[in-house]
């Protein structure tokens, strides 16, 4: 028979046959038999249930046996139905381990033209804790497939509701905020704000993150080295975020310098609030996508940071 | 291991954010300079300091820390403790020297660590 279903497309359940593990499939519920049991009772039972073998185990729950329609039959035929099904027993019984991943039971199943098999604790416990058939891989396959799209869906509606919410915002005016000197009282604030405002529009955790990070050291910049300035946030046609730290003053004489990691002029004073280690615009460099100093003696200092709100932008390492 | 875990390890004491204490620390940072918490942290991170000035709880804030423990009995500012109280941080406050605390935190994973092998 000639699936429509070409190779490539059954990927997922390919995978999924060997991630799903035999104890999450089977049914744990086993009907069995100890080795007392006749051929009669088992029969009815298997009429009952509608099953087509059970195994029979001994008194440790180990399996000793399977007795199956087939044997019912041979029973029937041959004459010893109403007897105890000791004698007759098929000793040597295929088993399955519940650690073993179904594909494993699958290829059982194909080898030995067999429809169930007893699943045990472990390849050397013989223990049996449950039944696995087919249609028990199938169910457990289904229900595996199931989740997966459902976690699509939501995540579809998510991103959904993040592109609205983007689009709406874009319209909005950025946000400005006026940064003063030495008020260390009040610096943070602009990061704060920021990050509660990207928090609120549903981006990525690890994004407003890096946000919340350059803000913060562009506003700690400006507090503790200019003489005051402002810092403006926009977010630019749903893909990146802008954020741009002007200074009136006194500027930054080596730019190179003082993006080295270590350099710092801070004071005595800056350093005990626990800042100065020639650390911040390093940081900001290593967590925005894009970094640009530019500085004049004059005028101050204009710094542009970009940040990419697409989930590809991974933190760069250190260098 | 969760914020409230630190009561213990450390003897700390609460200074606020009672309600926050059941939340699952990820990681930790001990840190005394605020470029290095910035640099370095990661997120759900509980962080060991000897600073107590406002910007440590921002910087915190800001890093996305759940707790903060201040270290060698340093009390925070009633500014500081505003602060973390409405980005429900909770601020805890221990006797115990950054080194010890660290070592006391570190035995306690490798138990918990031991624990669930």
């Amino acid at each position: 028979m000639k699936s429509h279903f070409s190779k490539e497309k059954l990927t997922l359940v390919n995978e999924l046959i060997y991630e799903i593990k035999i104890k999450e499939a089977m049914s744990a519920e086993v009907i069995f038999f100890n080795e007392k049991a006749t051929f009669r009772e088992i029969q009815l039972t298997l009429k009952e249930k509608k099953i087509s073998g059970v195994p029979i185990l001994d008194k440790n729950s180990e399996l000793v046996g399977i007795v199956s329609i087939d044997d019912i039959i041979t029973a029937f035929d041959r004459g010893y139905i109403d007897e105890e099904i000791t004698p007759y027993l098929t000793r040597e019984v295929i088993t399955v381990p519940q650690n073993f991943s179904v594909v494993y039971a699958i290829r059982l199943f194909e080898k030995y033209g067999v429809g169930r098999l007893p699943v045990t604790v472990s390849l050397k416990n013989k223990k049996v804790v449950g039944i696995i058939t087919m249609s028990d891989i199938l169910n457990a396959l289904l229900l595996e497939v199931q989740t997966i799209a459902e976690k699509v869906k939501e995540k579809e509606a998510k991103d959904k509701l993040f592109s609205e919410k983007i689009s709406k915002s874009v319209t909005r005016k950025p946000l400005q905020f006026e940064v003063r000197s030495d008020d260390f009282t009040n610096a943070g604030r602009v990061a704060s704000i920021t990050k509660k405002y990207f928090q609120n529009l549903g981006v990525n955790p690890e994004i407003v993150r890096r946000i919340a990070i350059v803000c913060y050291e562009l506003e700690m910049n400006i507090c503790i080295h200019s003489l005051g300035g402002s810092i403006t946030v926009k977010m630019d046609n749903h893909q990146q975020v802008e954020i741009i730290a002007r200074d009136k003053g006194p500027g930054i004489p080596d730019i190179d310098l003082a993006l080295k990691p270590g350099f710092t002029t801070a004071s005595e004073k800056i350093r005990a609030l626990g800042f100065g280690a020639g650390m911040g615009l390093p940081n900001a460099k290593r967590c925005a996508d894009k970094l640009k100093v530019e500085s004049s003696l004059k005028s101050g200092t204009v710094l542009k940071a970009i940040i990419y709100l697409g989930e590809k932008n991974e933190v760069k390492k250190d260098n | 291991m969760i914020i409230g875990d630190l009561i213990n390890i450390l003897n700390a004491e609460i200074l606020c954010g009672r309600k926050y204490l059941d939340r699952e620390i990820k990681d930790f940072g001990a840190c005394d300079l605020l470029s290095d918490i910035l640099a370095y942290s990661k997120e759900d991170y509980a962080l060991l300091t000897g600073l107590t000035s406002l910007q440590v709880v921002r910087t915190a804030e800001i890093t996305g820390a759940i707790a903060i423990v201040f270290v060698r009995g340093k009390l925070p500012s009633p500014e500081a403790i505003g602060l973390a109280k409405s980005h429900h941080i909770p601020l805890l406050k221990t006797d115990e020297l950054m080194f010890n605390s660290c070592r006391k935190i570190t035995e306690e994973l490798i138990k918990e660590k031991h624990n669930t092998k």
